[in-house]
């Protein structure tokens, strides 16, 4: 017997809404740095954020691997699904202002921070499938965050504080939107609304030790890690969630969209258009063969 | 031919309209988690016991093993075998299943080298299905090179 048939319906729903959670935010956010190809601010810049997004490329294909063991199909998952269907976070899919390359930055350090906090909290998964590749994961993005904090640390000296300022302030509030719970899909609309679903299936999640942590000690240790950080370049966070009691996120620190209940920014929308477009043009059902294959 | 990571065959009846309610269902209680305590469920041999060569296989399983020595990485004139690509070769009743593993999570030769290993397996005599598993633990590393694998890597010109 398979762990997935050892599931129950339950744990069917929460490993498929955690698996999409997981994906959605990889497959997006590469979405996004690709936009930088050809256009970073150097030829090493360049390479190194395009490497980073085949890599995030690469994390979202091996969560959708698991979400074919419940039965989905990538290409569907990829190409077919209705946007607001889609369970990233909002961080992964705000557009870039042009050439503002210090918000490129700045988002790969607030979500590289979170993506290790999460991937520790998986390396224990009860769900073999999770548990057995986030090693590989883990192996791959070590150099993400160095990369990030290389940059900020270069940016935060002379003009590019100002900068880096700007995307803090525009960001801050979407990256805490990683530690939101996740509506599972409904069909073609969002699920907001539909909050008290979404905080069943994250307990069942945690329950079933599919995670080992809450999202809410994630966003703790993620904002512990941040906030500090982010001050030591003289950045100034907008709401820390910090008080007496320690850091916490608080629903009046997030923004009006939180992606994961399948309510998006105007952006995601645009974004989901452009990136499908060739296949619907097409109208392909599946990769074009250049060749058949040899007898 | 089926194969598992495509996952086709896993569940049919898994889509959204399908939705848990917890208002619908019984009242919510928190349980111990539905996977069995008892069973192992974890892919892929133990690091200490790669790389994998097919070293003492018989019979269909070493023409499996011959087939996969056949077929080279897109971009080194290296076998995926001698890479450390391969993690198991079983042969059951026809069924050859071939647990593998790729470089790099992002590779972008996956689908034509599983769609390669896929042929290659399926057109031996006496093999009539390939399950193939791509498993990612342990990962990959240098390590599972063997020592021809080294040398065609130096031969190539590059030093490991």
């Amino acid at each position: 017997m398979s762990a997935v048939d050892a599931l129950d319906e339950r744990g069917r729903r929460a490993l498929e809404t955690l698996c999409l959670r997981l994906a959605d935010d990889e497959f997006v956010l590469a979405e996004r740095y690709t936009e930088w190809q050809v256009r970073a601010p150097s030829l090493e810049s360049d390479l190194a954020l395009s490497n980073i997004a085949q890599d995030e490329l690469g994390h979202a294909r091996l969560w959708y691997d698991v979400l074919a063991e419940l039965g989905h199909d990538e290409r569907e998952l990829v190409y077919e699904r209705a946007p607001d269907e889609w369970r990233h976070s909002t961080l992964a899919e705000l557009p870039f202002a042009e050439g503002d390359w210090a918000d490129a930055i700045v988002r790969s350090y607030l979500y590289d921070v979170a993506e290790e906090i999460r991937l520790s909290a998986l390396e224990d998964s009860s769900y073999p499938t999770i548990a057995d590749r986030v090693g590989k994961i883990q192996g791959e993005e070590g150099y993400h965050l160095e990369h990030a904090q290389n940059w900020m640390e270069r940016l935060a000296r002379d003009e590019g504080h100002e900068r880096l300022q700007e995307a803090v302030d525009r960001l801050f509030p979407h990256a805490l939107t990683l530690f939101e719970p996740c509506a599972p899909p409904r069909g073609a609309e969002d699920a907001s609304g539909d909050e008290p679903r979404a905080a069943a299936v994250e307990d069942d999640i945690v329950e079933l030790g599919l995670r080992d942590s809450t999202l809410a000690e994630m966003g703790e240790q993620w904002l512990s890690t941040v906030v500090p950080y982010l001050e030591s370049l003289e950045l100034t966070v907008p709401a820390s969630g910090d008080d007496e009691e320690g850091y916490a996120v608080t629903d009046e620190m997030l923004p009006d969209q939180r992606g994961r209940d399948g309510n998006h920014t105007d952006a995601w929308f645009e974004l989901h258009e452009e990136f499908t477009h060739t296949y619907r043009d097409l109208g392909r059902e599946q990769a074009t063969r250049i060749m058949d294959p040899p007898e | 031919m089926t194969t598992e990571h495509d996952g086709q065959d896993a569940v049919d009846d898994w889509d959204y309209d399908d939705v848990y309610d917890p208002n619908e269902d019984e009242p919510y209680t928190s349980y111990e988690g539905a996977l069995c305590s008892y069973t192992e469920y974890r892919e892929g041999p133990p690091v200490e016991d790669l790389p994998a060569t097919g070293d003492g296989a018989e019979g269909i399983e070493a023409d499996v093993w011959e087939a996969l020595y056949g077929i080279d990485d897109p971009e080194m004139p290296i076998s995926i075998v001698d890479l450390g690509l391969i993690y198991d070769v079983a042969v059951d009743d026809a069924v050859a299943r071939v647990d593998m593993t790729l470089t790099y999570s992002g590779c972008p030769a996956r689908e034509m080298l599983l769609g390669q290993v896929e042929r290659d397996v399926t057109a031996i005599d006496g093999v009539d299905e390939v399950e193939l598993r791509l498993v990612w633990s342990p990962e990959w590393s240098l390590e599972l090179v063997t020592d021809r694998g080294k040398a065609d890597l130096k031969e190539f010109g590059l030093s490991v």
